[in-house]
């Protein structure tokens, strides 16, 4: 299973230009895929057009192709079967739940899941996501990290057939964001598509088995996160950049230039010192 | 892991349609009992009722509301209305006046604690639960819980602007034109903030089936007890009884 976009242009509402323009990617299962784009190059509105919400929900004009299975998440009928995760956890919460694990089992609920369902798959997501001692609080008191947590544990709950996540170590200290990284290494590893927009490299370089850089609207990287991030083109014109090893690497080839100091660059310390050394 | 209980909040001891119900018929009471005494009566009834129902904060936000109000109308009807008057401290304030204040009043007053201790009494996911069991359109009871539910956590927002804003050294007393000013500094980021929350939210909502069409699981029973029908019946039949009165009358 792959999910797929082919020569996707989209606009929002009200606006005169696209900001997707062209874009073509492939998203295989069993894979984190991962979208860099500098700000505004379209990674946020390539994962709504992905999720079936653009423009279904937001309104706007979609041309091009998207397939998840075979079909367009733009239809609707793919509801519970993506997990859709944003920067701002506050802003996913139902409002409606005075504890985590209410808030949880929302989607299920509303998806008419069996009681005896719901306890199971709520109560495995709450131990997977080290939730399960802070299932009785009220989601509003949490912390903006374990709000972040629950927000991913609504999601896991549905036993997603694919992951689309923006920006979602952003309020993650670095604790929360091994246990994300592993929640989204395992989640592939059963099966599921994952696509992460994200502009931390560092973070991103550990996870990701590909890379796609957007810009503009359009791919015009891909492949694998190695190297990419060790190469000059990710930086052109704008682009992304690399990790912050990578960003020191380049700094003191401009002011010391010889051939320890030129492409390829090191992405991460092991590769700096191995080399440097 | 504690068992499934115990993730589930504490029965309330009453199906969550019955406070809303019986305020309802407190509201209907507060304008069929005769005037001037009947109001008061059911005022004092319904404050007695909901202190011994635990609930004495909810009488004490309701009279907060209804005290500016109860002193406009002391001041209409008690300085406006028509002779004889009587000396209240000096004043000479109509009797009719003063006995039509008093009914209104209390009228309000009823109303207000009533629907302040049933507003007390409700809790989002019971609600929820209860519309589901009964088969009422999940997505249209989500709409109505949630907006609200979303009353405190607008006023939690305004508060922090308005921290936030004085920081900056915003100025919220002074003139009027100085208030006006601070009122645009702190409408203008509520309202926008609502604006884009509004709109994640509803991706996120949406993500989670928020508008699915079939039947939404209860994730606890609701029960509506013998003792939530016969309160129930209790107030359509006093209800009906006032408004026989009022007809026959």
């Amino acid at each position: 299973m792959t999910l797929r976009l082919d020569g996707v242009r989209f606009r929002h509402p009200g606006s005169r230009t696209w900001a997707l323009d062209g874009l073509s990617l492939a998203a295989p299962a069993g894979a984190v895929t991962w979208l860099a784009g500098p700000l505004g190059a379209g990674c946020s509105t390539a994962l709504l057009v992905a999720a079936g919400l653009a423009p279904r929900v937001t309104g706007g004009i979609r041309e091009g192709t998207v397939r998840l299975w075979h079909a367009d998440p733009g239809a609707g009928g793919l509801v519970g079967r993506l997990a859709y995760v944003t920067a701002n956890p506050a802003h996913q919460l139902s409002g409606v739940a005075e504890t985590v694990w209410q808030e949880v089992a929302f989607a299920p609920a509303n998806l008419g899941w069996p009681v005896e369902r719901i306890r199971a798959a709520v109560d495995a997501a709450l131990d997977r996501l080290g939730l399960a001692a802070l299932h009785a609080r009220d989601p509003r008191t949490l912390s903006g990290g374990e709000l972040q947590r629950v927000v991913l544990a609504a999601m896991l709950v549905l036993a997603p057939a694919a992951w689309l996540l923006d920006e979602p170590a952003s309020a993650l200290d670095a604790a929360g964001r091994d246990a994300l990284a592993g929640l989204l290494r395992s989640e592939a590893a059963r099966g599921a598509v994952v696509v992460v927009a994200s502009a931390d490299a560092d973070w991103m370089a550990g996870v990701a088995d590909q890379l796609v850089v957007v810009r503009a609207g359009r791919a015009v990287l891909a492949g694998a996160p190695a190297a990419l991030l060790a190469g000059e083109a990710i930086w052109a014109d704008g682009g992304p950049g690399s990790t912050s090893v990578a960003a020191l690497a380049r700094a003191v080839a401009s002011r010391a230039p010889g051939p320890r100091t030129a492409p390829p660059w090191p992405v991460d310390v092991a590769s700096a010192v191995a080399r440097w050394r | 892991m504690p068992p499934w209980g115990a993730r589930i909040p504490e029965a309330a001891p009453l199906h969550p349609f019955t406070p809303p119900a019986l305020a309802a018929a407190v509201a209907a009471l507060a304008i069929l009992l005769p005037m001037p005494w009947g109001p008061p009566a059911l005022l004092a009834g319904t404050v007695v009722v909901v202190v011994a129902g635990g609930l004495p904060a909810a009488v004490g936000r309701a009279l907060r509301v209804v005290f500016p109000l109860w002193i406009l109308l002391l001041v209409l009807h008690g300085g406006l209305g028509p002779a004889p008057r009587v000396a209240v401290g000096g004043l000479g304030l109509s009797r009719s006046g003063l006995l039509l204040a008093l009914g209104q009043g209390a009228r309000l007053g009823a109303i207000a604690v009533a629907g302040f201790a049933a507003a007390a009494t409700l809790r989002a996911s019971r609600v929820l639960d209860a519309w589901a069991a009964r088969g009422g359109t999940p997505h249209l009871g989500y709409l109505a819980v949630a907006t609200g539910f979303a009353v405190p956590r607008l006023l939690a927002r305004a508060r922090t602007i308005t921290e936030a804003q004085r920081a900056r050294g915003l100025r919220l007393r002074g003139s009027l034109a100085g208030r006006l000013r601070a009122l645009r500094a702190l409408a203008l980021p509520l309202v926008l903030g609502l604006l884009a929350e509004a709109d994640d939210r509803g991706l996120a909502l949406e993500t989670r089936a928020a508008a699915a069409p079939g039947p939404r699981t209860p994730l606890a029973p609701v029960p509506l007890t013998a003792r939530d029908r016969w309160l129930r019946l209790g107030a359509l039949a006093l209800v009906l009884a006032a408004l026989a009165w009022r007809v026959a009358r």
